[in-house]
């Protein structure tokens, strides 16, 4: 049944272009990412081990999903849940026994297994540009797989937080204001010291998964709060699991 | 037409829009005051510092994202029930609809601004205890910039009567910021200008020296950059007034 509804989710998608949605988030993360190698000296530096280029352009995509992830995940989220909303698709649902609950879980594995894909998508087309462009250097793979595996989790966590709160409140205006207020946030917490970054989750999480700060001097190395994330992901988690519990005791709407 | 413009602002009144008018400017100053306060740099160069730290990012995404909101919201109760087919059946032309959401999404784009403007003086004059109050070029470059959001607020009207989802546009708005801003930054000005998402984003940066912006507010820059968003305004309004003609019930 579970299976059957997820494909159901995919079904839907067709006609609100889930994935043109997803390809602004990928190619605006690209391309703000790309800037960097019109940075003075960058593309003299690519051969040079101490100008750390991958660290350089790791830089980029660690500012630009910070940038871009939060609206678009919120519009991936309302467009997925409206359509309930404005059919009476909860009615339905709840007709052909799938709870309110259960058909926000489902939304989450449809939209959430794509949503993946175009993060994994968007940091190996960074990747792709900077050997393009002709790096040389080593790859620092433990480096770039955090941080992207950080900005999956942060993204997941924020796609979650979207679709409980479309699914409460009807006014996309709501999740749609919540997006734009979460972009600032997102932003502001690439510059706040770490405690200030985790009282505003999720947003503000952006700001701790980065791995690399471009000073003055050249390119520092941070430390990312990775176990951060993970906390963020398990009680992200949970909280989704346990207030769509609740969905599925609510009466038909 | 004015009973047109009457009749939106009634179906605006119980709506939400006066939360994005007051929270996406306040955000944007708090955005830039926590910035300045966090990186312990004082605003050096007084009022000029702290409006490049406000308006320049304000003008990159957020406040187009901001009017996307507002068109969705004054389309979205032509989009809902039996709305649509009424608006169809009408004796009011589709001109002046489209004039009627346009004039009015481009007002909360204004309240928009004058909420910025209110804001970053309350922030200089408490928070850094700047001389004086905002210099007059500021209020210049904030009637460009309202100037700057008639030609976005027609394309994002003319968006959300073409979409029934309330996301969409602002996807959309989203999508043309990124491509406006990349434009901005490569220094590809021309066709920046002739897209309302880059024309409104320059026009934030004028006299701030960010991007390709000298840091001058001369006259004849700013006349070009009005005459090119009443230009656009003109064209979008028209196009959408077709379009809108064109539609049935459904």
């Amino acid at each position: 049944m579970t299976g059957r509804v997820v494909v159901a989710e995919f079904a839907k998608m067709r006609r609100l272009r889930t994935l043109p949605v997803l390809a602004v988030m990928v190619v605006g993360v690209v391309a703000f990412s790309s800037l960097t190698f019109t940075a003075p000296g960058f593309l003299d530096a690519v051969d040079d081990p101490d100008a750390r280029p991958w660290q350089w352009l790791l830089g980029g995509p660690a500012l630009a999903v910070a940038l871009i992830s939060p609206l678009l995940l919120a519009i991936v989220a309302g467009r997925q849940i409206d359509i309930e909303h404005q059919g009476n698709g909860w009615f339905l649902s709840q007709t052909s026994g799938v709870t309110a609950g259960g058909l926000c879980r489902a939304k989450f594995v449809a939209t959430g297994s794509l949503v993946a894909g175009a993060t994994l998508a968007q940091s190996a087309l960074v990747a792709a540009l900077g050997w393009a462009v002709g790096i040389s250097v080593d790859f620092p793979t433990g480096q770039w797989l955090g941080h992207t595996a950080s900005v999956l989790v942060i993204n997941l966590v924020l796609l979650a937080l979207h679709i409980l709160l479309s699914a409460r409140v009807p006014n996309q205006l709501v999740s749609l204001g919540v997006g734009v207020l979460g972009t600032f946030v997102a932003l502001t917490g690439t510059g706040l010291p770490p405690w200030i970054g985790h009282l505003l989750p999720p947003w503000s999480y952006y700001g701790l998964a980065i791995p690399v700060d471009l000073t003055e001097v050249g390119v520092v190395d941070l430390d990312p709060h990775h176990p951060s994330v993970i906390v963020l992901g398990v009680v992200g988690g949970a909280v989704f699991l346990a207030l769509t519990r609740l969905f599925d005791r609510q009466e038909a709407r | 037409m004015m009973g047109a413009i009457r009749a939106e602002l009634v179906k605006l009144r119980r709506s939400l829009s006066w939360a994005v008018v007051l929270f996406l400017p306040l955000m944007a100053v708090v955005t830039g005051v926590v910035n300045t306060l966090v990186s312990g740099q004082p605003p050096g160069d007084g009022w000029h510092t702290l409006w490049m730290r406000i308006v320049v990012f304000y003008g990159l995404f957020p406040l187009a994202a901001g009017v996307a909101v507002l068109a969705s919201l004054v389309w979205r109760v032509e989009h809902r029930g039996g709305n649509w087919n009424a608006l169809m059946g009408r004796v009011t032309s589709s001109l002046d609809i489209v004039v009627a959401k346009t004039t009015v999404t481009a007002a909360l784009a204004a309240a928009l601004q004058a909420v910025l403007v209110v804001g970053v003086i309350v922030a200089g004059k408490l928070v850094f205890d700047l001389p004086g109050l905002l210099p007059p070029r500021y209020l210049a470059v904030s009637v460009v910039i309202v100037v700057a959001c008639l030609p976005l607020a027609a394309l994002q009207s003319g968006l959300s009567m073409l979409m029934r989802s309330f996301a969409a546009p602002v996807a959309v708005a989203l999508a043309g910021a990124t491509v406006g801003t990349l434009l901005l930054l490569t220094r590809v000005e021309a066709p920046s200008l002739l897209l309302p998402y880059g024309l409104v984003s320059r026009a934030t940066q004028v006299g701030t020296g960010a991007f390709a912006d000298d840091g001058s507010v001369a006259l004849p820059a700013l006349g070009v950059l009005v005459a090119v968003a009443l230009a656009l305004t003109v064209a979008l309004v028209a196009g959408a007034a077709v379009l809108l003609d064109r539609r049935d019930v459904r």
